[in-house]
């Protein structure tokens, strides 16, 4: 085992992990449980985290390249107990079932609206097509980040 | 990525951090045999990783590499070693610090260096203008947008999995790979994959896209299950269109189940052409019986001949509609 020092969610976190370890490994071993695992091979995006501010499959990447680097997990999304738009457009519009795939599907349309504010229909699918959801058919997630492109570009939430 | 391929790399009876543990289930056999034991976790081969080097010049990664060919392997995004890691391997060679990522204009073309992720390149401008965003729509449709945020241009171009997009369509853009194996070297994508059978393949640092004419036009189809699997069978062309006709003309197929090549008898059949629906239709046919089909487990090659002349006619009929009709 080495140290390796990570930035999660704005704290700098030294924490153990072996050279082959994945950031999904490493993350939930420090207790971000939030960030789920599913398939383990980038298919399901469950396992979705923003890395220097781009949402990528944790299982995919190793721990060590994500050294010195801005790690966001669902836990470091919401201001204290006021969620974040997205989070509250979800709840919202009933986005959310059995909540597995909801923190990746999250990250992933926070990775979009951080980068374009107006996305069209056919970006939503774009941004959230690497996270599956078992539950639904996606037309309530992606109802919810309209909704949420709409509460943050009038700087309403909810 | 192949569901059996998947199973099998990471099917294993080895637990991670132990000895095995009591068998869970089982299925397939042979090599694609996947034996679940209890504690056992998936990636088995990334615990034999015992280091990562860490160079900052292409001599110091070349020699690393070379030092020994059999536990080293070059590390770019790290999504295919962490998939399916050579047993072997017990160090990786991280090359992101070799060369800073980004596409840059020059007179000649455009170079992207290795490190670029496929994200970054199809948001960037000059990606956009090129080709008539050729490269950007392919890209696209490559994986899902995860996974383009990590993987890299040097990662997918190094590793030219045979159903690669990326592969086909800088076979098509006439792209020169930079490699580094002991002295720095450009060499066209097709030389490149025809002489990797050395015993360690070159670094690659970057890829060159030539200057190309405004009227240069491509298209690409991808037969796939899903969104983002693996294609069954790709196809893409790309033309410049002068005075009605078609000028260097490529066309290549990828996925056959092997790695894309141009199709030269087609490209000749198109060349000096006006692209009507009989020269379409003709140029689809030849490509069909010409492309090197074969049977797997995936698809008969029956089905990809027929894949390969509905793939070419499609190519050629979106250029016609979307990017030619003015120029004609």
């Amino acid at each position: 085992m080495t140290s390796l020092e990570l930035t999660i969610n704005g704290a700098r976190r030294v924490v153990d992990a072996n050279p082959g370890d994945t950031l999904l490994e490493v993350l939930r071993r420090a207790g971000h449980v939030g960030v789920k695992k599913g398939c383990g091979s980038g298919d399901c995006g469950a396992c979705t985290v923003l890395l220097d501010g781009r949402a990528v499959n944790a299982c995919l990447v190793l721990a060590a390249k994500a050294e010195k680097r801005a790690i966001l997990t669902i836990e470091g999304l919401a201001n204290g107990d006021a969620l974040h738009p997205i989070q509250e457009a979800f709840l919202d519009e009933g986005a959310v079932q059995c909540g597995y795939c909801t923190p990746g599907m999250v990250l992933s349309a926070y990775d979009l609206l951080s980068r374009n504010p107006t996305p069209s229909e056919g970006e939503i699918r774009e941004a959230i097509s690497g996270n599956l959801c078992r539950c639904t058919g996606y037309v309530k997630q992606i109802r919810a980040v309209q909704t949420a492109a709409e509460r943050m570009r009038s700087g309403r939430n909810g | 990525m192949e569901d059996t391929t998947r199973w099998a790399m990471r099917g294993t009876t080895a637990c991670k951090h132990g000895k095995p543990g009591p068998l869970v289930s089982a299925r397939g056999d042979g090599n694609n045999r996947r034996e679940e034991r209890e504690g056992d976790v998936e990636d088995v081969g990334l615990h034999r990783i015992q280091s990562i080097a860490r160079p900052t010049t292409a001599d110091e990664a070349w020699r690393l590499r070379t030092a020994d060919p059999e536990t080293t392997r070059f590390l770019g995004g790290g999504i295919d070693l962490i998939l399916y890691t050579p047993e072997t391997v017990t160090t990786l060679i991280d090359v992101s610090r070799l060369g800073r990522a980004g596409v840059s204009a020059g007179r000649a073309g455009l170079a992207i260096s290795a490190g670029t992720t496929l994200s970054r390149i199809l948001e960037a401008p000059e990606i956009a203008a090129y080709a008539g965003g050729f490269l950007r729509d392919v890209l696209r449709q490559v994986a899902s947008p995860l996974q383009r945020n990590v993987a890299t241009i040097g990662g997918a171009v190094a590793r030219a999995h045979p159903w690669s997009d990326v592969v086909l369509a800088l076979l098509v853009l006439d792209a020169d790979v930079e490699v580094f194996d002991g002295a720095a070297r450009s060499v066209p994508a097709a030389d490149f994959y025809a002489s990797r059978s050395q015993n360690v393949a070159p670094l690659v640092t970057g890829i060159r896209l030539p200057k190309r004419a405004p009227s240069t036009r491509g298209a690409f189809e991808k037969f796939a299950r899903t969104g983002f699997d693996v294609g069954l069978l790709n196809c893409a062309c790309v033309v410049e269109v002068a005075k009605g006709t078609c000028s260097r003309v490529r066309v290549a197929v990828g996925g056959t189940p092997a790695l894309a090549r141009r199709l030269p008898d087609v490209e000749a059949a198109l060349e000096g052409k006006r692209p009507s629906s009989a020269t379409i239709g003709d140029a689809a046919s030849l490509a069909a019986r010409g492309v090197d089909a074969r049977d797997d487990r995936r698809a008969s090659e029956l089905y990809r001949r027929t894949l390969t002349e509905v793939g070419v006619r499609r190519c050629f009929e979106r250029l016609t509609r979307d990017g030619m009709e003015g120029a004609l």
